[in-house]
């Protein structure tokens, strides 16, 4: 069992950094909330609508997006295309090509991607991949992204960029659960920070706090 | 290709043609639900089989040849349904499973039961002309291509790739993974259930149970394979390959050998070809990457 | 409807449920390991049948005596196919590898029919030893020699696996390989070697069931379709992942129909594609799957 006795809110518009020791069931939280896990007891509400045990796609139609942590792109596809799978199936789906056009590029262009719009994502580097998972995510219009360990593997110059869009994306309103690994970064954007191991919450609170909390010291040192 | 029966009566040209084009309805069908769905069938067979035999008892016992061709083609689309729900839901390995064992049971019980050949009745076969059905292979074969042609340039064309290519990400996208792949599958069974009823229309006579023998699911996915999977061109590419070299060895070697030839060719291409003989032609492929990404 | 005719049934269910549980077996193990749907696993057990009827047609050896040299055959055959074809799928990333074995392994499937029918003609062959049609009366049953037999070295083989499998090295190695190949690798294990002998075991089984349907039934080229199609339908029935449990799913696959038989006739074989949809449907882990 992964996750144990879970209790999880995130307000509106917040930045949650969701950290913890491999294996400390952060996936599996991203898994049980975006539809890929039933979880066996418990609910999951968003926007005071129960949302336990929908399918993937329900949920973002919902207006939850995720990311994976190896990422999946569509990688026979260009990047345009990729994007436009979110615009025309996500939570405010647009039939009109040209429309759905124009929004994806201008998706690709905010993370980046602009000149590689028509580039096959099979050819694309690992921090474009990473974000044109961003991108395609973005693109089913979603109220809440969760971002699995989007900086992983990531050059530090890459890190910072990487970084500063998912800053830009929180100041546009979103709310964010961002799964990272990198302890400069989630520091940095998150405004509260929840600390996972072995399937429990050992903290929730400031960074500040957090990052001083005895409990999560030991988890990260200790064992 | 209109014209073609206006210049040529003879029953070689016409009969190789009428093959080919029903080889394209045929490996275009698994197309869609293989090549662009990405998911493989292997008892395409059924849907065949299902169409063909629907089609000729209703033909032959008087109803006109579209209703009978309308009627073999939607009951293999329903019979893909009800194989595609259960099967669909789980990993794809029991899709294949699933549409093997469907086909394969049809096989054996039309074989016990229906063992004795069907032959048209002696006023069809002293009529027997090749152009109408030359015309209706030519017909259903264009509204084939025409179908797969608009479902790759469509959204839901879009959605079907996106499930091939990767599942989860599409789920997590928003694609109805399941309508989706069940539609391709339908969609794809109905046009096999024509290419059965075509087939039927033209075979003056045949035994049931063949109609669903694996060689026609192999037939279908070495022709979309050889020729280029998930692409237009492919398969009416491989289709004319493989009806040229059909003949070919039929002549110069003993019967049966196309089978040996064609199963290594097969296997080497999924090996070591995946993209097929479209890959190995860059000016086409120009033409055809410009035709797959329309966006 | 006597006692007598019901136990006969049963008897006989049970006679071609070993064959379907020894053929399933030797599916469950190769998927299991490697992840690869052997459709012509069936095909295998044709050139078994054949292997064996040839030697007894040749020097009259009896099949039951040929079982090891036709065991070893079928094991060199299913190497070198597994080498020849199978491991260059290993460069594929794992759905696309799933898929493509599927294709090649249908590649196969018409391939050797066809290269059977050129060697030894269309026609069926039986392997007919002296004491092929004896039975022993047993309580108002017919217990055929052949079909014991057949049991008796199913059984065998089963419980040799069995042994393989939990006792020796080679089973240990098999089993972190089916667990996590990466970290067997990391581990130390020869990953490629095991699934080349894996492969090699799973068709050697398939082999010596070969000889018993030579023994029992007829052979001929064709036959290969039919038997891969209930080895399918047990491995789902019992779940992949319970190469044991394939066995006991054999034996009830082959009941259920000897019993169906007698009221569906022809239509018995829809019973099989009933099963298959009746365990996606309510039970996709199958009887004895892990889930």
């Amino acid at each position: 069992m992964a996750i144990r006795d879970l209790g999880l809110t995130v307000n509106e518009g917040e930045i949650v950094g969701l950290i913890g020791p491999n294996g400390s069931g952060k996936t599996t939280l991203f898994n049980l909330i975006s539809g890929f896990l039933r979880p066996e007891r418990g609910e999951i509400n968003f926007d005071k609508k129960d949302i336990t045990g929908l399918k993937p796609n329900k949920i973002c139609k919902i207006g939850i997006a995720r990311t994976f942590q190896l990422t999946k792109p569509f990688a026979h596809m260009t990047s345009l295309q990729n994007v436009m799978i979110g615009r025309a199936y996500g939570s405010d789906p647009v039939r009109n090509k040209r429309q759905a056009k124009k929004d994806c590029e201008r998706i690709l262009e905010f993370t980046g991607l602009a000149g590689k719009s028509h580039s096959v994502a099979a050819t694309l580097g690992l921090a474009e991949r990473k974000r044109l998972e961003i991108a395609r995510a973005l693109a089913t219009k979603p109220r809440l992204l969760l971002l699995d360990e989007m900086m992983s593997g990531l050059t530090p110059a890459e890190t910072e960029s990487t970084m500063r869009l998912v800053k830009a994306i929180g100041d546009s309103g979103m709310t964010l659960i961002v799964v990272e690994h990198v302890m400069k970064a989630i520091l940095k954007i998150s405004s509260r920070l929840m600390v996972l191991n072995y399937g429990e919450k050992i903290a929730d609170g400031s960074p500040e706090e957090v990052v001083r909390d005895k409990k999560v010291i030991k988890a990260y040192l200790g064992k | 290709m209109v014209l073609v029966p206006l210049i040529t009566r003879r029953d070689d040209v016409l009969t190789w043609l009428c093959l080919t084009l029903q080889y394209i309805i045929l490996s275009h069908s698994w197309n869609i639900i293989g090549g662009y769905a990405g998911q493989r069938s292997l008892g395409h067979a059924a849907f065949f089989g299902l169409g063909a035999l629907i089609a000729r008892y209703l033909w032959l016992s008087g109803l006109p040849l579209f209703l009978g061709l309308l009627a073999g083609a939607s009951t293999a689309a329903i019979f893909a349904i009800i194989i595609g729900f259960p099967t669909f839901r789980m990993r794809g390995i029991y899709f294949a499973i699933g549409t093997l064992v469907l086909a394969e049971i049809l096989r054996i019980i039309f074989e016990t039961t229906l063992p004795q050949a069907s032959v048209f009745p002696t006023r069809l076969l002293a009529t027997y002309n090749l152009v109408p059905r030359y015309y209706l292979s030519l017909l259903i074969a264009g509204l084939t291509v025409a179908t797969v042609y608009w479902i790759s340039h469509s959204t839901l064309g879009l959605g079907m790739i996106s499930i091939r290519e990767e599942q989860d990400a599409a789920e997590a996208s928003g694609v109805d993974t399941l309508r989706h792949k069940l539609l391709a599958f339908a969609i794809s069974s109905f046009f096999a259930g024509l290419a059965g009823g075509v087939f039927t229309y033209y075979a003056a006579a045949l035994r049931p149970g063949q109609m669903f023998e694996p060689v026609w699911t192999f037939d279908a996915v070495v022709i979309v394979f050889v020729g280029g999977v998930g692409t237009i061109s492919g398969p009416i590419i491989g289709a004319v390959f493989f009806v040229l070299l059909k003949q070919l060895l039929s002549i110069y070697l003993p019967g049966g050998i196309h089978i040996l030839v064609f199963g290594v060719l097969f296997i080497i291409v999924v090996l070591f070809l995946p993209g097929g003989l479209i890959k190995l032609m860059p000016k086409l492929r120009k033409r055809i990457s410009r035709g797959r990404h329309p966006y | 409807m006597t006692v007598e005719l019901v136990a006969q049934t049963i008897v006989n269910g049970i006679h071609v449920g070993a064959l379907y549980g020894l053929v399933a077996v030797g599916l469950s193990l190769i998927f299991g390991v490697m992840k690869i749907l052997n459709i012509a696993h069936g095909e295998f057990l044709m050139v078994g049948g054949y292997v064996a009827f040839w030697v007894f047609d040749l020097y009259d050896t009896d099949p039951f005596l040929s079982l090891p040299l036709v065991a070893i055959a079928m094991f060199l055959l299913g190497a070198g196919s597994y080498k020849l074809l199978f491991s260059g799928l290993a460069k594929f990333h794992e759905e696309s590898k799933m898929e493509n074995s599927l294709l090649v392994g249908f590649g196969l499937f018409l391939v050797f029919p066809q290269i059977t029918r050129m060697l030894w003609t269309t026609d069926e062959r039986a392997i007919t030893p002296a004491y092929s049609g004896g039975s022993l009366p047993i309580l108002g049953v017919r217990l055929a020699y052949v079909p014991l037999g057949a049991l008796l070295v199913a059984l065998v083989v089963i419980l040799a696996l069995h042994l393989l499998l939990t006792k020796t090295y080679f089973g240990k190695s098999v089993r972190a390989t089916t667990q996590n190949w990466k970290s067997a690798k990391l581990a130390g294990i020869n990953v490629e070697r095991t699934y080349l002998i894996t492969f090699g075991l799973g068709v050697a089984i398939a082999g010596v069931a070969g000889v018993f349907v030579g023994l029992i039934h007829a052979i001929n080229p064709d036959i290969g379709i039919g038997w891969t199609l209930k080895a399918l339908i047990v491995v789902v029935l019992a779940g992949i992942g319970s190469i044991g449990g394939a066995f006991f799913a054999g034996l009830i696959l082959g009941v259920v129909e000897a019993v169906g038989a007698i009221f569906m006739g022809p239509y018995t074989v829809a019973l099989g594609l009933v099963i298959f949809l009746l365990i996606m449907i309510f039970r996709p882990r199958g009887l004895f799957g892990k889930a």
